[in-house]
């Protein structure tokens, strides 16, 4: 289909200076935000129930469905055990084995290819998914079936949470609505037929050693996220606004076709002998699968915007109002045009983005999928419109900001420790604006301008907005990202072009592709659109790796690795070629584990509709968990370094320079948490520069500390034929990790957070925000392939006025001409933070900062409320001098 | 050549020139006011302070000190008699508690740690500020460090009391962009009574400097409540700073924050026990106003 929408190269007019115009407060907006802000939690298991239904219905007899339902029973028992702090008993492994083989032998053989089932599940949900429009709403489709919901993935880890599920609407953090006929579907009709499909257990049973599988769940050492989803990357919306899926579905066929016409002979086509237990088979039986079932997912979604809108149109009959009748109107014509056409105005290419990505989240728990460079691909359409007189700059915002709103809609399913490691609620969905055109112009537009002062009306915890800048960006853009920033809620945050796209080349970017770079989830840098970067798929505690090596793999007095009997070193040196090869055994065992979920993605949990829509996959006719997208990689992020590069320097100065100490002995004091040692302790908090302090032995430190977590991480290779990359951001998990850690030499004690991202420990910057900011520069962010947050809070009086905002303008520019990466600002008043803490329901809306994405303050755990009061109060208090 | 004396380097300051800036406080000054904010500035010499909150009873300066001046467990536990501010006690106070004020820097061990923050001077257009004590008293040290601040390009501030010959300032000028002249009273029978000096030096210098174009000249009134704010003495500022030609003023407001340091520091010093009063600033902004004479925010 020919759509007449002017191409994205067109050369673009500088900004007119009525888009920064006043704009008075949008009353859709305001009334849209405040039904959100008021509308509960919710678990969502409509996709759960669907699959569950699909599942059952293809099982063949009743003898195999109540195989399952005893099997899931004995599981869910083990479950039960582990969770309440139970050894997990001998005899499951051997008698889920059997469960396993007789379910096969069963129910296997006759099956379509398994990733074709879930291409029909996918369609299955879809067509039975409830279609909600909420009041006032410009732009429809749901990520769940209520307003705010956090939906159960039985195919991935959703068992995860079912010794929980009663308590869920208690539990003291992110409680969620369930009802008991919600928990009693999950129990009988949807985990019976999808745990033993699903991704967690699949790769926790594929471990060889019992050790990993428990190291998988305590959260001392790593944490890996991948079991519950696909995640971490930016499909190709521009495609799909552009093209529509109708046009993605015919390349599929045509695929499809060529690679009948090419593959002779049948049986290497259908390759029924060599079909594994998955029902994936040969290579060639393989891809045709893809083909199809990405076929169908296609043909699923667009059946689902056909029910849009007749469904819509059914609404504008009964609409009681004749201004919402036309909206509504207008709306099913839109839904009948996108996605599955191409989009011919600004509405509907927001529309199809947004259903879209609303029917990806029916596909898979998607954590961190993001928009790209929405203010580039959406421009053309928006200046069409513009220039035609179908829109005005107000009505834009209006509905960029009811598309936000759609965006804020979507919650994690965390169960409680995980709630500890990614406190917030955040889907991490990024938009990124501003930054360059390939060849170097100012890409800043009127619609990066709009977005903004769009999400300044919305004021909710997501979508994130990052915002490039470089040293031509246009000042009134700047000066308006402060102007929002000044209100708070630590959104946008801003990016160095000047060190990103060298970071992209340096791993193996294309210059063009790198200048065109945006950023996923909380701040992962990456080619948009054709790429899997899994930037999210492993934390790893660093400062744990480094009391390996200094305990020779005791930790706090217990083994934690194997023991290499080796006497103290001798040098400083010696000691950091001990922590290299103590951080490579422990990346090695993250990314064997990743690898077994990658494994069991490809195996178990395809998905095909995000392979559709993402670049590269239907030519290379690979599924994006088979390594079909053009770049492939994952991401392991370390957390502590201000923790590991503190430790350093108090080693290397009380052991090998002042020879004060053995090793030894020092540690003996740092295992015993400093009791008895207060003056030791409290010499070593003040006396030793630390990270932060912009003090030239520190800061080296923590720049090899990041050269040697890149290096170490960038030797491992994915399933996909992909790199590990290397990333410094923390979510939450400085918090988890370090509350399971004991002290460390740097003086933090034992159960303290760990530093958050590449930010110095709370409190230890003394010589204020320049110096934190010159040190977390001179960790040189240019080796950092996977993105870094550095946090710095700034008191709301200060940046108020114009000249304040000078000041942050100065900072800003003055912190990325020093080569940093990557910056976020909290602008909250401490004593706000406090109020919220002791009066949840005062506060509703507060949105703060948290590491790479933002949260409503009362949504957190209480140590992370603490934890940023700490962090305000300090930076509040620092540096402003005179 | 002689190295200075200061007792702080503060980077990120707002509120002393334009732009992100890094301050110099410099030891020693000749007036002895009794609002001071700055009572451990005015001894040229390094000198000792004790926080008893932060002391951890470790006892580890008990050892160390060679005269015997400190007190075990007492809150005032230095000896100022016999305390020859040497410092040794301090190099080992883990806690922090016992610390030295003042250390020597030479010109370009100063100018190094000026330069850490360059990268905020050019973002911002901020720059270098001297403040003390009394900057100008290092006039040598100045002489030599000054031109090493302008070789790399550094805006220069110099906040100054005015209370030295002229010729102690009139060698630094041209490497100074701006001035801060902090004018406490209006009659030299006030400085006497209120700063332990007469006003001779200041008025002549502030009178050379404001005849001056370059470099460019702030006065700044430090409000010091019932001292200097009353209507007559507001007129008699308006007065003086008509005749010689200058039309604006800043206020600093008061700061009583100082009284917390009398008892770590050995001085005579007393608290004064003011506080700021926003609804006086109002009456003597409108007073400056009214004398046309304009108040420039700060």
């Amino acid at each position: 289909m020919q759509v007449d929408v002017p191409s994205v190269t067109t050369p673009r007019a500088g900004i007119d200076e009525r888009a920064f115009d006043p704009l008075p407060p949008i009353e859709r907006l305001g009334r849209l935000r405040g039904d959100l802000l008021a509308a509960p939690y919710a678990l969502c298991t409509q996709k759960a129930e669907s699959l569950g239904e699909y599942l059952e219905g293809r099982s063949r007899s009743a003898f195999a469905r109540a195989l399952q339902r005893a099997r899931w029973r004995a599981y869910r028992w083990a479950l039960g055990r582990a969770s309440s702090g139970g050894a997990r008993p001998l005899w499951v492994r051997p008698l889920d084995t059997v469960l396993r083989g007789v379910d096969r032998l069963l129910d296997g053989a006759h099956r379509e290819p398994w990733i074709v089932e879930l291409a029909r599940a996918l369609a299955y949900g879809l067509e039975r998914a409830p279609l909600a429009v909420h009041r006032g709403e410009l732009i429809v489709g749901n990520l769940t079936s209520v307003r705010l919901g956090a939906a159960l993935h039985p195919d991935y880890s959703g068992h995860l949470l079912a010794p929980e599920l009663r308590g869920l609407s208690t539990r003291a953090v992110n409680p969620l609505q369930v009802t008991p006929e919600q928990i009693a579907a999950l129990d009988e009709r949807v985990f019976p037929f999808c745990f033993a499909r699903s991704v967690l257990s699949r790769a926790l049973l594929a471990q060889s050693t019992p050790r990993l599988a428990e190291r998988l769940l305590d959260g001392r050492a790593f944490v890996l996220t991948q079991f519950s989803g696909i995640s971490h990357l930016t499909p190709d919306y521009p495609s799909v606004a552009r093209r529509g899926l109708s046009s993605i579905a015919a390349a599929i066929g045509r695929e499809l076709q060529r690679f009948e016409a090419t593959t002779p002979s049948k049986r290497q086509r259908l390759g029924t002998s060599t079909e594994n237990e998955d029902g994936r088979g040969s290579p060639g039986q393989e891809q045709r699968a893809f083909l199809r079932a990405a076929l169908i997912a296609c043909e699923g979604a667009i059946a689902h915007a056909r029910r849009w809108s007749r469904w819509l149109a059914l609404l504008a009959e009964r609409a009681t109002s004749e201004g919402r009748r036309t909206e509504l109107r207008e709306l099913s014509q839109i839904c009948r045009r996108v996605p599955e056409f191409g989009a011919r105005t600004f509405h509907e290419a927001l529309q199809s983005v947004w259903l879209t990505h609303a029917m990806l989240h029916h596909e898979s728990f998607q954590h961190g999928i993001s928009f790209g460079r929405l203010d580039q691909y959406l421009y053309p359409y928006y200046r069409a419109d513009l220039e035609a007189g179908r829109l005005t700059r107000a009505r834009a915002v209006e509905l960029v900001g009811c598309f936000l709103g759609k965006a804020a809609e979507g919650l994690p399913l965390f169960f409680e420790r995980a709630t500890e490691f990614f406190s917030g609620m955040s889907s991490a969905s990024g938009i990124t604006i501003g930054g360059t055109t390939p060849s170097g112009e100012d890409a800043t537009n009127e619609l990066s301008v709009l977005i903004l002062r769009a999400y300044d009306q919305m004021r909710l915890r997501q979508p994130n907005i990052h915002a490039r800048f470089h040293r031509s960006s246009d000042p009134r853009f700047r000066a308006l990202c402060y102007q929002t920033l000044a209100r708070g809620g630590g959104i946008p945050a801003l990016f160095n072009d000047a060190v990103v796209v060298p970071s992209l080349m340096a791993h193996g970017v294309a210059p063009r592709d790198a200048a065109d770079y945006s950023i996923v989830g909380c701040a992962e840098w990456g080619v948009p659109y054709r790429s899997f970067p899994a930037a999210g798929a492993a934390f790893v505690n660093v400062p744990f790796a480094l009391l390996l090596a200094l305990g020779d793999g005791l930790v706090a007095g217990r083994r934690e690795a194997p023991a290499r009997g080796e006497a103290e070193p001798s040098s400083f040196d010696e000691l950091l070629a001990r922590f290299r090869e103590r951080l490579r055994d422990l990346i090695a065992e993250v990314v064997a584990a990743n690898n077994e979920i990658e494994a069991a993605h490809r195996s178990i949990r395809p998905t095909p509709f995000l392979s559709a829509v993402v670049g590269g996959c239907v030519e290379r006719r690979r599924d994006v968990t088979a390594g079909g997208a053009r770049y492939n990689s994952s991401g392991i992020q370390a957390v502590g370094l201000a923790d590991c590069a503190d430790s350093l320097a108090v080693v290397e100065q009380l052991v090998f320079r002042e020879r004060r100490l053995s090793l030894g002995e020092l540690m003996r004091i740092v295992d015993a948490n400093f009791v008895g040692h207060e003056a030791l302790h409290r010499e070593i908090r003040n006396r030793i520069p630390k990270y932060g302090e912009n003090s030239e032995r520190s800061d080296q430190l923590a720049r090899w500390t990041v050269r040697l977590v890149d290096e170490v991480v960038s030797a491992f290779r994915n399933p996909r034929g992909g790199r590990y990359l290397a990333g410094f951001w923390s979510m939450t998990t400085h918090q988890g990790f370090g509350r399971r850690l004991g002290a460390l030499p740097s003086g933090r004690l034992a159960a303290e957070p760990l530093a958050n991202g590449i930010s110095p420990t709370n409190g230890w910057d003394r010589r204020g925000p320049t110096a934190s900011l010159l040190s977390a520069a001179a960790i040189e962010p240019r080796h950092i392939a996977n993105g870094c947050v550095l946090n710095q809070s700034l008191d709301p009086r200060f940046i108020a006025d114009e000249a304040g905002q000078r000041v942050v303008d100065g900072l800003v520019r003055g912190y990325f001409a020093a080569g940093g990466a990557q910056l976020q600002l909290n602008v909250v008043d401490p004593a706000v933070l406090i109020d919220a803490k002791r009066f949840p329901e005062r506060h509703r809306g507060l949105v703060v900062r948290i590491s790479g994405y933002s949260a409503y303050f009362n949504d957190l755990t209480e140590a992370m409320k603490d934890e940023l009061i700490g962090r305000t109060l300090h930076d509040c208090s620092c540096g402003v001098g005179g | 050549m002689n190295p200075a004396t200061i007792f702080d380097v503060q980077r990120f300051c707002l509120h002393d020139g334009p732009g992100i800036r890094t301050v110099v406080f410099f030891k020693g000054c000749t007036l002895r006011c009794v609002f001071c904010q700055n009572p451990e500035s005015i001894d040229p010499r390094p000198e000792m302070a004790f926080y008893p909150e932060r002391c951890i009873e470790c006892r580890a300066c008990l050892d160390v000190c060679p005269r015997d001046a400190i007190r075990e467990g007492d809150v005032e536990r230095i000896d100022w008699s016999s305390c020859d501010a040497c410092g040794r006690c301090a190099a080992l106070c883990p806690a922090e508690a016992l610390r030295q004020i003042g250390r020597r820097v030479s010109a370009s061990q100063l100018l190094a740690e000026v330069l850490a923050d360059r990268a905020f001077f050019d973002s911002s257009g901020g720059g270098l500020t001297l403040s003390g004590g009394e900057p100008v008293l290092q006039s040598d040290f100045l002489a030599a460090f000054l031109p090493l601040c302008k070789t790399k390009g550094l805006h220069v501030l110099l906040e100054t009391a005015g209370n030295y010959r002229f010729e102690k300032i009139e060698r630094l000028l041209e490497w100074i962009d701006e001035l801060f002249f902090d004018f406490k009273f209006p009659d030299s029978a006030s400085y006497e009574r209120y700063s332990g000096s007469h006003s001779r030096h200041i008025e002549e210098n502030l009178e050379r400097l404001a005849a001056r174009q370059r470099p460019r000249l702030t006065v700044r009134i430090p409000l010091i409540p019932g001292l200097n704010t009353t209507d007559d003495r507001i007129d008699a500022f308006a007065a003086r700073l008509r005749q010689l030609g200058i039309a604006r003023v800043a206020l600093l407001d008061y700061n009583h924050l100082w009284e917390a340091k009398l008892p770590r520091l050995h001085t005579e010093r007393k608290p004064l026990r003011l506080h700021r009063d926003q609804v006086a600033r109002q009456r003597i902004e409108e007073r400056f106003r009214f004398h046309a004479i304009g108040v420039a925010s700060n």
